[in-house]
């Protein structure tokens, strides 16, 4: 109990005699971690939204021609030939009518005025899951182009494949701002902690002469790290679940969250990003302590 | 510790035991010398004559550069750092230079001693307490050493040491600094660790009032050699021969 009291009291003791550099580090690292924070939490969810928009691919082929009964096994078969489906639906241009109608809702007067006929008969594909790589999308959409009284396939492809740019692009930028919080938290509480320990110089010698221990020496130091770290990282995500609050109750309805159901980290990765932090601080803490203190 | 109570025990032997420092500095040659628990042992001699280095060498402050220390029975130079710590906590030491921080008050410097040993805030604040009405010190007690005289920061540093009521007290110049009064409060603050918690004190003075009247064993060193004194005592007296 002694022991404990003993390294929190000077744990303390420490962090009130440099109290202007603890309060710039902490600065540092929260800011450090809401940036990694920030680019972090938009790329998981660009993927989330990524997997989504891949699981809802369908081709659409537009047709310059009704597609009669008895043709459609046909199609079928030779669409199934080249690639696995989950299924194929024949949109008539009728059906397609009442499909712009039923999506118009109360708008739909102004069709009132149009011929039923003037949009295309398409087939909706509905590719399997193992041919949702984008090269793949782009083989099957040219194939489909081939079928007989096929106009036009709209595939989505060069759009999904804009957003898969995108996702790696931010991939980067997480790596980028990833390391930036690596070398900010491990160098800037290393270089504290050497400001501690310099400015205590003359009384960790005196410690030493009187018989203090390792751990009454370098425990409150790397306590020191591990508070950084912990308050840093705290700071940090708080800020970025305000941001976060903030963009969603804005941008709420109807619009871009809702799109991608933007969502904040699961506990998991919250408490993740937290012991992460803990371990770079405490890392920066001890890199300090075996260069600078010889006990 | 009365004087035949003393055991026949060493908590200090030294053999041939010397000290260079660099480049070619003897402070200490070929010394061999056994201090006794429960002893007080006056090492006199003038300035240089190497009783500082001795005071260091028997805290682990300086290692010999040849010869062999044993403390409490065990070789110093196979007692690991960590070894060396927990012994230091029994070893009090009062510096000539007094090694006081000089930004903090009495009480902190003195209880300092015994926070790393992780005493109980109840029992530093009363030791603290004591060792300054001791020493005369009680109206210093929250004033900064750094703003005390020299005498009264050497009966801090004198206080500091035995605080933990040491196995070991050594104490280099314990007086210079003091007048009479206040070098017979250190004096009876010697008698008082020796006598009630068997402590063993080592006083490297050149100040021959204090032991010139004195029964307890006293040992010379002149150029870092040990020569006999015509005051040790008999019983225990005997420099040791390796």
């Amino acid at each position: 109990m002694h022991f404990l009291s003993y390294i929190l009291r000077q744990t303390g003791k420490n962090l009130r005699q440099t109290w202007g550099t603890q309060l710039l580090t902490l600065l540092t690292v929260t800011l450090s971690v809401l940036l990694f924070a920030f680019f972090f939490l938009i790329y998981t969810n660009m993927l989330n939204a990524g997997k989504r928009l891949g699981d809802e691919v369908r081709l659409i082929v537009y047709l310059d021609q009704e597609i009669t009964e008895q043709m459609r096994p046909e199609l079928e078969k030779k669409i199934g030939d080249f690639g696995p489906v989950d299924k194929i639906v024949f949109v008539s241009r009728n059906e397609a009518f009442a499909r712009m109608s039923a999506q118009l809702g109360q708008e739909k007067d102004v069709l009132n005025d149009l011929d039923p006929d003037f949009l295309p008969p398409s087939i909706e594909v509905y590719p399997l899951k193992n041919l949702k790589d984008l090269s793949k999308i782009s083989q099957f959409s040219d194939f489909l182009l081939t079928l007989p009284h096929a106009t036009k396939v709209q595939s989505g492809s060069d759009w999904l494949r804009r957003f898969g740019h995108f996702t790696n692009l931010l991939r980067v930028v997480v790596f980028l701002s990833g390391s930036l919080l690596i070398i900010s938290m491990t160098f800037i509480v290393s270089y504290t902690l050497r400001l501690t320990v310099l400015s205590r110089q003359s009384e960790l010698e005196i410690l030493k002469l009187l018989g203090a221990t390792r751990a009454y020496i370098r425990l409150p130091l790397l306590l020191e790290g591990m508070l950084q770290g912990f308050l840093g990282s705290s700071f940090g995500l708080a800020a970025l679940y305000l941001l976060y609050q903030s963009i969603d109750s804005h941008f709420s309805n109807p619009g871009f969250l809702k799109l991608f159901d933007f969502a904040f980290f699961p506990a998991e990765i919250t408490a993740a990003i937290l012991l992460a932090s803990i371990v770079l601080c405490t890392a920066g803490s001890l890199f300090s302590i075996r260069r600078f203190i010889r006990i | 510790m009365p004087k035949d109570a003393i055991t026949n025990e060493p908590l200090i032997e030294m053999v041939n035991v010397t000290k260079i420092y660099p480049p070619d500095v003897a402070a200490l040659q070929d010394i061999s010398l056994r201090i006794y628990k429960g002893e007080i042992l006056f090492l006199t001699g003038m300035s240089g004559a190497g009783k500082t280095t001795l005071i260091k060498l028997a805290c682990c402050l300086e290692t010999p550069t040849s010869g062999r220390i044993d403390v409490a029975g065990r070789d110093l130079s196979l007692i690991s750092p960590a070894g060396i710590q927990r012994m230091r906590q029994k070893i009090g030491v009062a510096y000539q230079d007094f090694r006081l921080l000089d930004k903090q008050t009495v009480f902190q410097n003195i209880s300092m001693a015994m926070e790393v040993t992780y005493a109980s805030t109840k029992a530093i604040r009363e030791r603290v307490e004591e060792l300054l009405t001791m020493l005369n010190l009680s109206d210093k007690r929250d004033k900064l050493t750094g703003d005390l005289s020299r005498g009264e920061q050497q009966r801090v540093a004198l206080a500091r040491a035995a605080a933990n009521r040491p196995s070991l007290l050594l104490a280099d110049e314990p007086t210079g600094n003091l007048d009479l009064t206040t070098t017979k409060l250190v004096i009876n603050l010697f008698r008082h660790l020796n006598e009630e918690h068997g402590s063993t004190i080592v006083v490297a003075t050149h100040d021959e009032s204090i032991y010139a009247e004195t029964e307890h064993r006293v040992v010379a060193l002149s150029n870092g050699h040990l020569s006999d004194h015509p005051r040790r005592t008999p019983q225990q007296g005997e420099l040791f021969e390796a």
